[in-house]
This record gives C-alpha cells, structure tokens and sequence, in this order.
C-alpha cells in the first residue's frame, strides 16, 4: 500500500483510478435519486437473472415438440402455471427460455446499431466538408427510410437466423444516434483544447479517440440504453411478422405461435398475454434506465434537475 | 382441373404479374385480427344488403393466380371458374360419377378412339347467346394448337388428334389413344364469340372486362386483387338459378380476422380453421361448423434432382437424396401419429398413399411390409448401410466429410408447415440429421428452379385422378430447364410412367382402379412423395344466413373447394337474418381486462412521474 502521509507522490495510475472510483460513485449517487431509474434497474436485475440461470431453471429441452410434457393449448393448471403452447410446451418455460433470445438480440442489435451509429457521427462531425456531406445525406435517406419495412426486407433477403435479425435491426436503427453524436462531436471540437491539440501535433485519430470520444461516450452510453429496448420491440415484431427463424423460442415468434394457431379468436389468453407483458417490461425497464442515465450524465438536463 | 391448395401452394410462373402476400397486409389484416374481437359483438347478421339482395359473403385467403381457365392452377381460382363455366360433365354431388352438364349424352365408338358428346340445347352464355358444340371445340383445339392456353390443363388434350363440331349440338373428339379420363375432362368451355377476339393467351388474365362472360351459375362482376371477387347469380342457368343473388369471395389474409368476421356475422362462411379455432366456434350459436374428411394431402416431396426433358440437369439438390435408403430413412423417422394427434389435433387422418381415403375406388394402403412406419432404428439401420455414418459430433457425414443437412422448403403462410417443419427437425435430429427451415411466402422461384431439398406439398385430388397423377410423368418435365413445366417436383421413373399411360388407356372402371393403385404403390416406394396427412375440411358457416348448404359427398364432405358448384349453387339465405349479439364475448372480457390493466399500468407510471418531476414545473 501507498503511504499516503508519505513524501512520494501518488503514482498516476493510483491518481485515475481514485479519479474513476470518485466518478463512479457520485454517477451512482445521483442515478440513486431518479426512483424510476432504480426501479428499471431491479427490472432489468430480474431480466438478466432470468435469462443467465435459464439453461439451470428450465433447461433447452423445454423447447423440444416431440416431448412435450402437456396436451396442446391447455389452460393454466398447477403444473403448467401459464398453459400450454399448440405444442403442449410449458408456456412459463418457454417465457423463460425465450428471455434469452429476446434479450441477446436486443443488447447485439442496439449495440451493433449504435457502434455504427457513433462512427458515421464522429467521423463525419470531424471531418467537414464533402465527406460530411455525403455520409449526411446517406443518414438522412436512412432516417426517413421507415425502419421497420426496411428491417423486413433486409430479413427476407437473407438466410433465415438470428444472426440475420440482428443485422437487419442494427442497420437499420443506427442513424438517430448518428444525428446525435455528430452534433455533441461538433460541440466538443469547437472547444479551445481541440485547437490546443491540434497545435500540439495531435492527428484525426488521436483528437478522436481521446478527445472526442470519451465527450461522447454518456451520449453514446444513454443512447444505447434507449436503443436496447427499441431494438427488443423491433426483434418482437419482425418475429411476430413470421421473418425470424421459425424453430427459434423468442416472445415475439411465442406471438406469432399464438396467432397461428388461432389463440386470439379461441380467446387462449394465457398464450398471448404473458410474451406480451415480457416484452412490454424489459423494454419498460430499459427505458427507465436510459432516461436516468440520460439526465445524470447530460449536463444541462442535470443542471435542471 | 389442377387445384392447388388453399394455402397459396400455387407454384405456376405466370409472365404477368400478379398479387403476392403482402407481409404489411398481413400485418395490417393481424392488427385488424386482435382488434376486432375487442369491439362489441353488435350488427345484425348480414345475409341481406340495403337493396333486399341477398348477399353470400365467403372469407378466403388465397390469391387469385390467374382468372383464365387456361392459366389458373389455384384452388380459388379454379373454384371461381366451375362456378361462371359450365364443364362438358359434372361430378354428382353425391358419388362424384359423371352427370350431365353441357354434354348431356356421350358415347365412345367401338375402337375407343372416337368420342361423341351431345350438347345441351337449352344452355345461354350470360350475354343471351346460345352455348353451342362449337363454342367447346374450339376451347380444346385452341388449348391443342396454342401452348399457352395449354398451361393449365393441357394434360388432357395432349392424347387429343381432333375435335370437331358437326352441329351446334354434336361434338366429336378423335384420340391418339384411348383416354379414360374422356368422361372427367376437367376443362372450363369458353365463349368463342369474346375469347377468339384475345391475342396473347399468357397475358390475358380474363379480369378486366365486366361482366365476363360465362355459362355457369354465376357471373363473375367484378374483382379487386387480393380484396374481393364478386360473382353475381346466373338466373338463366339452366340447372335453375341460384338461391342468393350475389357471392362474394372476400379477402382476409389472418384466419382470426376472418373468424372474428364470422362471429360478427360480415362474412357467412371461413374455411381452413385451425383445431383451436374449430373448437371456439363449435360452442357458439348460429354457428356450424363442418369438420369432414378432405379431398387434400399434406407431403413431404423430395427434389429427386432437377432436370427437363432435354436431359440437362439444374438446380442444386443433395446428391444423397438420390440414395432411396435415404428417403426411406427420412420418412421412417416420421411419426405420423403425433402429427396427426398433436398438429392437427384429430382433425386429419393418418397419410399412407397419394390419393385420399375419400376416394375409396381408387385409395391403396401398403401393405404391412411395405409400409414406412414410425421406426427410428431401422432409420439408422439404412442410413448406416447407405454409408452416411455418424462423426464424432453425431452427426451423419457424406464421403465428402460434409455433415448431412436438408433445406426444407415451406411456406411462410401456412402455420401447419411450419408445425409439422419444428417435429421434423428433432426427428431427423435424432438420426443425426440437420435441418433447414426454409419458410417462404412465395416458394415458387427456388421450387421450379429445383433449389431446395425437400419440400412441403399439397394438392386437392379430383374424384378422377388422372391429373394429379400425370405431374409426376416424364412428360411433365419442364422441355429446357428456363421453361415450366407441369411437373410437381421433377419425378420421372419409367415404370410409374408405364403404369400412368396403362391406366389412362383402361376403359374398364375396375381395372383401372387397380393400374392406378400400382402406380401409387411404386410412388410410394420411390419415396420421392412422402403424405404425411390427410388434413379434414375444417370450415364454419353462420346457420343464421345460410339456412342449407350442400356438402360433397353429401355425407361428410366439404363446403369449399369442391369439384363442382354444388355448395354455393345449392346454399339456401335463411328466412330471417337474427341477431347475433353475444358472440365473441370471451373476447370482449379478455380486451376489457387488458385494457383496465394497461390503463392502471400508464395511469401509476404517469403519477410516478409527476411526483418525481413535481419541483421541475412551473
């Protein structure tokens, strides 16, 4: 351990890590004000324990139609608490296993799509001129692209996977965060130690990497909460449009499964009611994340609050 | 007749283009689907509109492929054209033999090659004139000289060497060979009078010019691509005319969308119901639901290897499906039971050969030792022999090294493919075998290019089954692999092709059964057309606006798609259009609750917020 009554300066790295420690814990300090916050964050706590203990608590072979334990479309009983599927799959079980696929293409997609989001806006915030103007312009053809319909061909195009949807999401939902972290990286750069760097000697890699970026990173941070959960919708809808992989258990293709079996018109509640609330509350508890994220680490809404 | 199943199983290539499934129109018709039970169940059943008519409302699923008999392979297409032409004979409602329709006699010569039929004098095209001899013979011999009037049926002027029409009400058919199928030609009679003035017969859809003409119990009126057909009764027709003024053939592209339309009582008739749906309706008053053995199988086929007639091969089927220890291994890991027990819910019957129980006179069972029964073990017994042996992973690998895996075609808009598809994949699993569901909305450009593996078929039979045996001919190869033919999935072995011409030649009812059991016995050895089902007709009608309908068979038999007019020609209005108030009230309670929930939900949120925000406002 370091003395630190001693005359030997603290080494840098002990000085950055005291510093990280220090922004940690006021970042958690003022998050814990935001009650909504805090209440998405348990949710998604739940959410995840769910999805990562899946393979313990049910298991891939809940998944299986040839063994399914139960009669088809059966009402909830005590030993299938939310019914049965057209299948006689446990509904619970495959509500459980289909948190995983939900969940996967959710965080793959949103972070796919503000990956690529976060490089056209930096790079094209940096360098003005026709770069900028071009890649713009293919931002702008994007964002007035409605995105669902494009996602919905892109998927019909490709092969058929889960690989697929996560593209055809993540392509399709980057420009939103483009837009935005072009503007911030336009903010930053006009600041005087931008020039000062500049002067120093410091390249378009160097001036993005360490100065732009970590300016930009709570945007990008918030913006990928946000994003989680409209990419979760998105994957719901694509698979309840019938474009996912049919033999893949996720809550949107459960829908879909529901409705192909003619559950809305027999009135099988408890096969419609339960993917739907999962998906409403995960991506419920992402919002509320993203947003309190969004107001601690936004300085002006900070100030407001 | 072809008639291709419900479920948009057309596969013909058509130059013009035509409707596809829209995705967003599905999406749009679902929205509809889970809202509408949500509205109350109010209106009165609509069997009469504001004029008095008395309006038939039918809810179907499947687009029109084309509205010209000579190009029109569908189900719904080819049940539109038995109701607006009448055919040289019909099928009697009751046995499905030949009765009169325009041809009210009709007489082989002694050497079986000359066919005399004589037309009925008392039959009008909807525009007054006379249907004549002449009007049919020039419908087979433009079908004989043109090849594109030949899309469709040409298997059954293929024998033909000439057709004549002495007298308005004489027709003389001359054949190459005798054809047993003279009795059954399936073939819509055109008008020549308006089709003779047509140019291009690939082009020309036969949907334009209202009201087309036609000799049948009704008149086709009007037609909107995907939305409606509308069909309005034939009062001259002279069987008698129809009891309901107008028909209607309305688009619902969801199943629970149509339901929900039945229940409130816009449409008078949903077929293809889902066992869940046949069961939710069941309990419901005014409401029938006919759940009776059908004239349609569901197969597995197999790309045996695309080729055309010219010998060339294409497309990129798995070499080992060559191997007929593999097909078999294949089939054998099929449980059939479950499928019929757990997929279809009872509502089907277990599959065994090509043609459907239904048609006893010509329905053949295997034999106990030839039959592929659910037997995994000797599954893996041929597939072993077949020398597809299992690696390290358990997965069964060629002399490539390659592990086994089969595309699977299916189609995106029947969800029992996709059923049926989820059991296949741990079936074959099992063996050691991978599988790839290939669920598409318009399978027609993989299938006729041969790019797919296996595949899911299905075809409605005729009580006559020359043509469904016909596609799998050597002469239903497409000529050159860039054309169509009418072949099902490129089969062509010589002996079924043997046993196909002999049965065709056979005027001796019986032993034709027999030639035509054989040849489904050696399809069913080849395994190259595996029937898994025969799926029932499972279809509901509101007793409170059709007071009668005719089934065919009239014992147990099904309501649309038949091969006749029968049903809708038949279908009584009842008297008095009732109420019928009360329906889908599961609904309504369900969409209340949610809502009250949702509410709740929005309404904590809301609060929630305004406290948290309450010292930010003004």
């Amino acid at each position: 351990m370091t003395d630190t009554t001693g005359a030997a300066p603290p080494s840098v790295r002990a000085l950055v890590r005291q510093r990280r420690r220090r922004a940690a814990s006021r970042f958690w300090r003022q998050y814990r004000a935001h009650r909504a916050g805090l209440v998405g964050l348990a949710g998604l706590a739940l959410f995840a324990l769910v999805a990562l203990t899946a393979p313990l608590t049910v298991g891939s072979d809940v998944a299986g139609v040839t063994d399914a334990p139960g009669r088809p479309l059966e009402g909830p009983t005590a030993e299938f608490p939310l019914g049965t599927d057209r299948f006689g799959r446990d509904l619970l079980g495959l509500l459980v296993w289909g948190s995983r696929v939900s969940l996967l293409v959710g965080l793959l997609a949103a972070a796919l799509s503000v990956v690529i989001g976060a490089l056209v806006g930096i790079t094209a915030g940096h360098f003005k001129g026709a770069y900028a103007t071009v890649i713009m312009r293919v931002t702008d053809w994007f964002l007035v692209m409605p995105a669902l319909v494009l996602a919905v061909a892109l998927a019909a195009v490709m092969p058929r996977s889960l690989g697929t949807v996560i593209l055809a999401i993540g392509v399709t939902s980057w420009p939103t965060t483009a837009r935005l972290v072009r503007a911030q990286t336009l903010a930053v750069e006009s600041r005087p130690y931008i020039e000062r760097a500049k002067a120093l000697g410091g390249g378009h890699g160097h001036i993005m990497t360490r100065h732009v970026l970590p300016n930009v990173m709570p945007l990008v941070l918030a913006q990928t909460t946000l994003m989680v959960s409209a990419s979760i919708l998105t994957e719901a809808t694509l698979a309840f449009l019938g474009v996912g992989d049919p033999t893949v258990v996720s809550w949107g293709g459960m829908l879909q499964d529901a409705r192909e079996a003619g559950a809305v018109s027999a009135g099988d509640w408890w096969y419609l009611v339960p993917p739907g609330i999962a998906i409403a509350g995960v991506a419920l508890a992402f919002t509320l994340c993203g947003r309190a994220v969004e107001s601690v680490l936004n300085p002006r809404l900070g100030v407001a609050r | 007749m072809s008639t291709r199943d419900q479920h948009g199983r057309g596969r013909l290539r058509l130059p013009a283009p035509r409707p596809r499934t829209a995705r967003l129109a599905a999406a749009l018709a679902l929205a509809a689907g889970l809202t509408a039970p949500l509205a109350p169940a109010a209106g009165e059943a609509r069997a009469a509109d504001d004029d008095g008519k008395r309006v038939l409302t039918v809810a179907v699923a499947q687009s029109v492929d084309s509205l010209s008999p000579f190009l029109a392979t569908r189900l719904v297409s080819t049940s539109i054209h038995r109701l607006t032409y009448e055919y040289l004979t019909d099928y009697d409602v009751k046995d499905a033999r030949a009765i009169p329709g325009l041809a009210t006699e009709w007489a082989p010569s002694a050497d079986k090659l000359t066919w005399t039929y004589t037309i009925r004098s008392d039959a009008a095209w909807s525009d007054g004139r006379k249907v004549t001899a002449e009007d049919a013979a020039w419908t087979f011999n433009t079908m004989m000289t043109d090849p594109d009037a030949a899309t469709a049926n040409g298997s059954f002027v293929t024998n033909f060497e000439k057709v004549t029409a002495p007298s308005p009400t004489e027709l003389v058919i001359r054949l190459k060979k005798p054809q047993a199928t003279m009795t059954a030609l399936d073939v819509p009679i055109l008008p020549r009078h308006v089709w003779e003035k047509v140019g291009d017969y690939s082009e020309f859809n036969n949907d334009k010019d209202f009201p087309v003409v036609g000799s049948g119990p009704f008149v086709l009126t009007d037609y909107k691509p995907d939305s409606y057909v509308r069909l309005e009764a034939n009062k001259n027709f002279w069987r008698g005319a129809p009891e309901f003024d107008e028909l209607v053939f309305k688009y619902y592209k969801d199943g629970d969308a149509a339901v929900a339309a039945l229940q409130k009582g816009e449409v008078s008739f949903v077929g293809n119901l889902t066992p869940a749906q046949a069961e939710a309706l069941g309990n419901q008053e005014n409401i029938k639901v006919n759940d009776a053995p059908g004239r349609r199988f569901l197969a597995l086929a197999v790309n045996p290897g695309a080729r055309a007639r010219n010998g060339e091969e294409f497309g990129d089927g798995h070499a080992s499906l060559r191997d007929q220890r593999v097909r078999h291994a294949l089939f054998l890991a099929v449980d059939r039971k479950t499928l019929v027990d757990r997929v279809f819910r009872g509502h089907a019957v277990e599959g065994e050969g090509y043609i459907p129980p239904r048609f006893s006179t010509y329905y053949w069972e295997p034999s106990p030792d030839q039959e592929l029964a659910h037997d995994p073990a000797e599954a893996n017994r041929l597939l072993d022999e077949a020398g597809y042996r299992r690696n390290g992973d358990g997965r069964r690998v060629g002399e490539d090294g390659e592990p086994l895996t089969y595309r699977v075609l299916c189609h995106a808009t029947d969800p029992n493919d996709k059923a049926v598809g989820q059991y296949l994949k741990e079936w074959w699993g099992e063996l050691g075998i991978g599988m790839d569901l290939e669920c598409l909305d318009n399978v027609s450009d993989p299938w006729l290019a041969g790019e797919y593996d296996l595949a899911f078929d299905g075809w409605s039979v005729n009580p006559d089954p020359d043509f469904v045996l016909s596609i799998h001919t050597c002469a239903a190869l497409p000529a050159t692999p860039r054309d169509t033919g009418a072949t099902d999935n490129f089969i062509c072995d010589k002996k079924y092709d043997d046993l196909y011409a002999r049965q065709l030649a056979e005027y001796d009812p019986a032993k034709r059964a027999d030639l035509v059991k054989q040849a489904v016995s050696r399809l069913y050895d080849l395994g190259y057309m595996n029937v898994m089902a025969y799926p029932n007709a499972v279809e509901a009608y509101r007793t409170d606006q059709i007071a009668s309908i005719t089934t065919m068979p009239e014992q147990a038999g099904n309501i649309y798609g038949q091969d006749g007019y029968w049903s809708w020609w038949s279908a009584e209005p009842a008297a008095s259009a009732g109420s019928s108030g009360g329906t889908g009230s599961t609904g309504v309670v369900i969409g209340i609750v949610a809502g009250v929930v949702v509410l709740a939900g929005v309404g904590g949120f809301l609060a929630m917020r305004r406290r948290a925000t309450a010292e930010d406002r003004e």
